[in-house]
């Protein structure tokens, strides 16, 4: 039971996080997501250290994090400086946070889901609440269809047309910290972006259509959650490892097998 | 007004120089040109008129409603802007038609597409891939996008840049029926609007030096 809660877990992780990986592709936010995944880790050792769930704590983080840097950025100059600056900023509130999180003897397994993931970390609880989180993105995509497939065309010229770019940024944001967070708990920390990104790259090496692109990411994704799942239960070595692995041997295949590798794509 | 600069001074990020300065401009109707040397702010003025550039000093109106303002999004849906370059990767897999259709979101009460294609000669362009065609044909196909939206403003940047003679003769007698909403075009040769525009706006180093 734990070992299909745990596998079905992995699957809607994947997909959800694959799923807000490509659209933060398209909407060219990728370097904003870097900060976002180390606020979530920040929070989920903060949460460590107060003994609150670090889901929770992450969370809480990653989203006020996400939807704050949204509403300063647009105002600012020297974007990437600020973004740079918090993802160093956030990965050292995270390990402050651990070292007094040891000082406290807390349970290694917890410590080690946080940093690298962990093949237990989902109970039924946290199933539920990635799989509403999922059904809720879908919602929104499904929702604003047109506007978000005439952002990911021309950022600015749907902006000129009026369609509420900010808004959907911001929502967008609130959904990769709230997915980013989640996910922490089966990749951990340090290998988010092995899910965030690398199946999102392979889909855009041998996927046409902004459609095809979106299914192959998240097939890609799920491919390999479960494929790393099963190497990391077999084998016994760190899940989040595991999974990047299968992820990368992923984008190795694809970029064999594409046509436009050697070209610039953007 | 549909639109009313007051002083406008707008600067891009990072520089202290601003690309336009002083700016104060008001108009209701009609097809008016921009025109003026390289760097001479034309852009970056259709920019601020549209409000994708805020000015740091001075306010722009567009409906009545401050650029700033958090309501503009609404407002733009009443505007089509064609912009200068437009290239897109030939990976990007949109037709024609769905590039115009994207343009389409709020089911405003739109033109005819195929009647407009018709006019501008680029029917053949709706059903290819949008990245793969030249740059000339996607200028028409962002044109076709513009019009089709059926705007109250039209804003127009270098439109026919990329155009043949005959294309260009066609999107001026389409250009011609706007007359009765607001049109503004940057062009570098004016000559080819000057007979059917209601003034010609000259800029020169982020200034108006004159309208006539």
């Amino acid at each position: 039971m734990i070992f299909l809660e745990s596998i079905v877990s992995a699957v809607l992780s994947s997909a959800l996080i694959a799923s807000v990986g490509y659209y933060a592709e398209k909407f060219k936010i990728t370097t904003l997501s870097f900060c976002v995944a180390h606020a979530a880790l920040a929070g989920a050792a903060i949460g460590l250290v107060f003994r609150v769930d670090p889901t929770y704590s992450g969370m809480i983080l990653a989203v006020s994090s996400a939807i704050a840097l949204g509403i300063i950025l647009p105002r600012i100059y020297l974007k990437d400086v600020l973004i740079l600056s918090l993802f160093s900023f956030f990965s050292a509130v995270a390990l402050v946070a651990i070292y007094f999180s040891n000082t406290t003897v807390l349970a290694t397994t917890t410590l080690s889901m946080v940093l690298w993931g962990s093949i237990l970390a989902v109970d039924i609880r946290k199933l539920i609440m990635i799989l509403a989180i999922l059904v809720t993105f879908a919602i929104y995509l499904r929702t604003f269809k047109s506007q978000i497939d005439s952002i990911i065309f021309d950022k600015e010229l749907a902006e000129a047309e009026g369609i509420d770019v900010y808004f959907h940024t911001l929502a967008l944001l609130a959904f990769m910290g709230l997915a980013i967070a989640l996910a922490l708990r089966i990749t951990g920390g340090f290998l988010i972006f092995a899910l965030l990104y690398i199946p999102v790259s392979a889909s855009l090496l041998i996927a046409e259509t902004a459609r095809n692109q979106l299914i192959v990411a998240i097939t890609f994704g799920c491919i390999s959650a479960v494929v790393g799942f099963v190497v990391s239960y077999t084998l016994d070595l760190p899940i989040g490892s595991s999974i990047t692995v299968v992820a990368a041997a992923i984008l190795l295949i694809s970029a064999a097998f594409s046509k436009k590798r050697f070209a610039v794509y953007e | 007004m549909k639109v009313n600069l007051e002083n406008v001074y707008v600067a891009y990020s990072g520089s202290k120089k601003p690309a336009i300065r002083g700016v104060s401009l008001s108009l209701d109707k009609g097809i008016h040109v921009i025109t003026g040397p390289n760097g001479a702010g034309k852009t970056t003025l259709l920019e601020t008129v549209i409000g994708l550039l805020k000015p740091y000093k001075g306010n722009a109106y567009l409906f009545g409603v401050n650029t700033k303002s958090r309501k503009i999004f609404k407002i733009r849906r009443k505007c089509s802007y064609v912009p200068q370059d437009f290239m897109k990767p030939p990976s990007e897999a949109y037709t024609g038609l769905d590039v115009i259709k994207l343009g389409l979101v709020f089911n405003q009460e739109y033109n005819s597409i195929t009647k407009l294609a018709e006019e501008l000669d680029a029917v053949e362009l709706l059903e290819k891939p949008f990245g793969k065609l030249s740059g000339g044909q996607q200028q028409k196909i962002m044109i076709l996008r513009a019009l089709a939206r059926n705007p109250e403003l039209l804003l127009m940047d270098e439109p026919f840049s990329s155009l043949d003679r005959k294309t260009k003769r066609r999107l001026y007698n389409i250009i011609k029926k706007f007359n009765n909403k607001l049109v503004i075009v940057v062009c570098h040769e004016y000559s080819v609007m000057e007979k059917i525009s209601d003034s010609i706006i000259t800029m020169e180093e982020g200034k108006i030096i004159d309208i006539s």
